[in-house]
């Protein structure tokens, strides 16, 4: 079918389409307007602004640890509850159903899972396989494992390293790897409570700057597009723009991607000793081109801490609100779940303000993600009011006033002028992480683009605008219409398929053996163990 | 061979599922109790939404108590793996199921490796909560446990005497082999604690893992949950991403809700409150007393017509007619297994998607 979105404001970096036009679609593609061609359909866009369907490249949307935090908190998921719509299971509260709905309403079409334990990817995969309508892919956690922190410890080759790599990698259906607080929850477990950059696990006498180095390079060698997504030391603590500086620096040339870096912004400064690090940062990300990073912006509110830096989640779990948690010492990172309310007081204004602050002084839209580390800094449905923080000073102050003033004055954030563009925007939420994932066929809208596509209806009110999209199409099916699902589809999990070696294959059978018992056979599945079909779409790696 | 009965007259499976299907139709208020894997729960579960059903596990208390735990009080936990290759003190909370008996006898057979070394021990300790009548899963090599417990107390009130004891409070009776606990606490890097929802109720639950807190001030400890139910827990983890909660949820109003004493289908039974049940399970389905005029639709593995129900379909069991999706409490998540003795007969799964086809609605199924 042949589909002519028309008269919109067409907003493409990538292709240096920026102005009112027509976009064609034939099927599942955006296409070249054919040569007296006559459309089947026709959309309307006047008043509209079109860009490409946006990526999240951070959101903890499904896996063990994002289930067991809405186990922990039913009472939360009945404040989601809505009325009754047309779509099966599209009002449960907090649910995969309702995460791919929520998503493809603000004109989102892929998301990231970004911590997947190795160990449960069958699970993960499963929990995806139930958010309908957007593509997805996850990042394999490594870096607190027995079997690669004993392998850097015996000095193994870089070759044994990638493949064992390469194998996590296939075997889990992941796009990337990630590393968490790189060899903390193997310390935790010897009981360790806390762990910076060159502080070395016992027993294996390995620093987490060596793991992490040592991850980096496998990542590269093994042309894996996404850089490794690195969630650092000390996460949250009051001088922890210091760890984060260690890392940027650790990069030394080699792409690195760092994870909710707003979590690592904060100085020591003050009576309170907290303060914002965020320009301090952002010069330093300014100045580092290898590096990316995402912000995981703070929004007031309700929500439920879930992260596998299980060392930084036990140690968080006074603040708890309510007051439960869940910490789970699993096989290499595990996890804690540690509900939180961020309020207007010191510490939430100024956790609110360094990330605005990453945002607006990190200069380079292509290396800045527009991310809540959802659920830690908020919910992903928080993304339209961030929106407007972001395009509007206006709307900043506004909020600013509503806060503590103790603690804007540590904050740079009152004094910055600059608004983001819808052209950034675009950059930002789709270009980037499109580049940044190794997703040729999105994340713009030339032709052979699969046409995922979102078409907004300008709007004074930004966070209305970009909030409710008038119209999106994943995969040229036009799924949004007015703000609402019209029906469901399935989309794909995206991952990479790197072949290990055979070896490899041989000496995890014996590790799994020996050290727990048990066949390879029981962490790995096969495709349609899913039971979705054609439920995974394969990416390339880097040749 | 025959697969589906209406009543005890055979006929197709195609049928039978139409029957059932106009049987939920009609229904004030269905209640389905699932035994099923992982694909069997999803299905249910999209069919209990378009039905307005209720749903539970056949054997509810168990996996109620368990998700209580986290949903009330949360906990702190350890893998299996871990808790093979870390745990130098293991502790047997009250009895276990007997499916997790093997992985005690893994325990004692064998010495963690990752841990520092065991002073010289070459094996774990182990220990034993219960009442003086508690029995722990046969060890090796004539090993028997270490029995930890308090006169006539109950589970819950030993923990409570174990923990005060620990942090050096008075306890009205002393736990049995409490110094030798205490010195095994002491000496151990990894203690962790075996715990299960069958044999242990709610307040014994969250008084352990209010002891595991405790441990945790100075040392590290845990708790390896290990599932009265394979199946249950699986169908928990599955409803929860579902519908945003674990088992006793309803769509009576449209809506999930999550209401543990409500949604208890061994109860809505009993009251009188359901009027259908959908019962699914691989093994045979015992007959029951029929309540009031409540009509029954069995999914089993039988061969015959389940008696007093109005409509019997034959299904398979998962891991052994086919391929399926199970809680493994061995890995702690999710595992795929193969047909051990493939056969034709279909899936839960298969089964209640054929019977949703019959159900009208507005939408498709989402599973």
């Amino acid at each position: 079918m042949l589909t002519k979105i028309a008269g919109g404001d067409i907003i493409d970096p990538v292709n240096g389409r920026l102005g009112k036009g027509d976009l064609w679609i034939r099927d599942d593609k955006i296409v070249a307007a054919p040569a007296g061609g006559s459309a089947d359909r026709t959309i309307d866009a006047a008043g509209c602004i079109i860009m490409a369907g946006a990526i999240d490249i951070h959101s903890h949307i499904g896996g063990g640890n994002v289930n067991t935090a809405r186990l922990l908190l039913p009472e939360q998921h009945a404040a989601h509850q809505a009325r009754p719509a047309t779509t099966p299971l599209s009002n449960a509260g907090w649910s995969t159903f309702q995460t791919g709905c929520l998503y493809a309403k603000m004109g989102f079409t892929t998301v990231v899972e970004p911590a997947m334990s190795p160990g449960a990817a069958l699970h993960t995969h499963l929990e995806l396989a139930d958010i309908p309508i957007i593509d997805k892919a996850t990042l394999a956690i490594l870096g607190n494992d027995d079997f690669l922190l004993s392998m850097i410890r015996d000095d193994a080759s870089s070759h044994m390293i990638e493949d064992y790599v390469a194998w996590t990698v296939a075997s889990t259906r992941a796009l990337g790897v990630k590393v968490i607080n790189a060899g903390a929850a193997a310390a935790f477990k010897e009981n360790v409570r806390t762990f910076s950059l060159d502080d070395v696990v016992p027993s294996y006498g390995v620093s987490s700057r060596k793991i992490v180095k040592t991850l980096q390079a496998a990542v590269d060698s093994l042309g894996v597009p996404h850089p490794l997504h690195v969630h650092c030391n000390n996460l949250g603590s009051p001088g922890s723009a210091d760890t984060a500086a260690a890392t940027i620096a650790a990069a030394e040339g080699l792409p690195l991607h760092l994870a909710h870096l707003q979590f690592y912004g904060y100085g020591m400064e003050g009576k309170r000793r907290f303060s914002s690090a965020a320009a301090r940062l952002a010069e330093l990300v300014n100045a580092t081109p290898e590096v990316t990073i995402d912000i995981g912006q703070v929004m007031f509110g309700q929500t439920v801490t879930v992260s596998s830096d299980v060392m930084r989640q036990f140690s968080a779990r006074g603040s708890a609100q309510p007051k439960k948690s869940v910490i789970h010492d699993g096989d290499g990172n595990g996890g804690g779940i540690v509900p939180y309310r961020y309020s207007k007081d010191f510490y939430g204004t100024m956790q609110w303000a360094i990330g605005l602050e990453l945002f607006l002084l990190i200069d380079d839209p292509w290396r800045v993600f527009f991310t809540t580390d959802h659920p830690n800094g908020a919910p992903f449905t928080a993304y339209p009011a961030l929106f407007e923080l972001l395009m509007s000073r206006e709307a900043r102050t506004e909020m600013i006033a509503g806060l503590s003033p103790s603690a804007m004055a540590l904050s740079t954030l009152s004094a910055i002028d600059r608004e983001y563009t819808f052209e950034e925007i675009a950059i930002m939420t789709r270009a980037a992480p499109a580049r940044l994932l190794g997703l040729t066929d999105r994340g713009h809208l030339g032709a052979g683009a699969i046409a995922d596509i979102a078409v907004y209806r300008r709007d004074q009110n930004i966070a209305k605008m970009l909030g409710q999209a008038a119209y999106v199409f994943k995969d040229g099916d036009l799924v949004v219409q007015d703000g609402e699902i019209t029906h469901y589809r399935w989309g794909k999990a995206l991952r990479l398929n790197p072949s290990p070696d055979k070896a490899m294959l041989r000496r995890l059978e014996d590790y799994h053996q020996q050290r727990y018992g048990l066949s390879l056979d029981w962490f790995d599945f096969p495709d349609s163990a899913v039971a979705r079909e054609q439920h995974f779409g394969e990416v390339a790696c880097r040749t | 061979m025959a697969v589906a009965w209406i009543g005890n007259r055979e006929t197709l499976v195609e049928r039978a599922a139409a029957h059932a299907a106009a049987l939920l139709g009609s229904s004030r208020c269905p209640v389905f109790s699932l035994d099923t894997d992982i694909h069997g729960t999803r299905a249910a579960i999209a069919l209990a939404e378009r039905v307005g059903a209720a749903y539970d596990h056949a054997d509810g208390a168990v996996v109620a108590r368990e998700a209580a735990l986290f949903t009330d009080k949360g906990a702190m936990t350890v893998a299996p793996g871990e808790t093979r290759r870390r745990a130098d003190v293991v502790v047997i909370v009250g009895e276990l199921p007997k499916i997790h008996h093997q992985f005690v006898g893994e325990l004692a057979e064998t010495v963690p490796d990752l841990s520092p070394p065991l002073s010289g021990r070459n094996r774990r300790e182990i220990f034993v909560v219960g009442s003086n009548e508690t029995t722990a899963p046969p060890l090796s090599n004539g090993r028997t446990a270490t029995l930890l417990f308090c006169g006539e107390a109950s589970l819950g009130a030993t923990l409570a005497a174990l923990r005060a004891q620990w942090r050096g409070r008075q306890t009205s009776q002393p736990v049995s082999n409490f110094d030798d606990f205490a010195k095994a606490l002491e000496a151990a890097h990894f203690p962790v604690f075996l715990f299960s929802g069958g044999a242990t109720e709610g307040l014994a639950l969250e008084m352990l893992h209010g002891l595991i807190t405790d441990l945790n001030r100075k040392s590290r400890a845990s708790g390896l949950h290990l599932p009265a139910s394979e199946d249950g827990w699986g169908s928990a983890l599955a409803s929860t991403w579902m519908t945003g909660f674990p088992l006793r949820t309803g769509f009576a109003r449209g809506l999930p809700e999550f209401d543990p004493w409500r949604y208890d289908v061994a109860r809505m039974i009993a009251a009188g409150e359901a009027d259908l049940h959908l019962r699914i399970s691989s093994s045979i389905v015992q007959p029951q007393k029929k309540r009031n005029r409540m009509a029954l639709i069995a999914l089993a593995k039988t061969q015959q017509p389940v008696a007093g129900a109005a409509v019997t379909i034959a299904i398979g069991e998962a891991g052994v007619d086919h391929q399926a999706v199970v809680y493994s409490s061995r890995t702690g998540s999710l595992r795929s297994v193969d047909a051990r003795a493939a056969s034709e007969l279909p899936s839960a799964a298969t089964v209640i998607r054929l019977v949703a086809s019959h159900v009208s609605a507005e939408a498709a199924l989402p599973c």
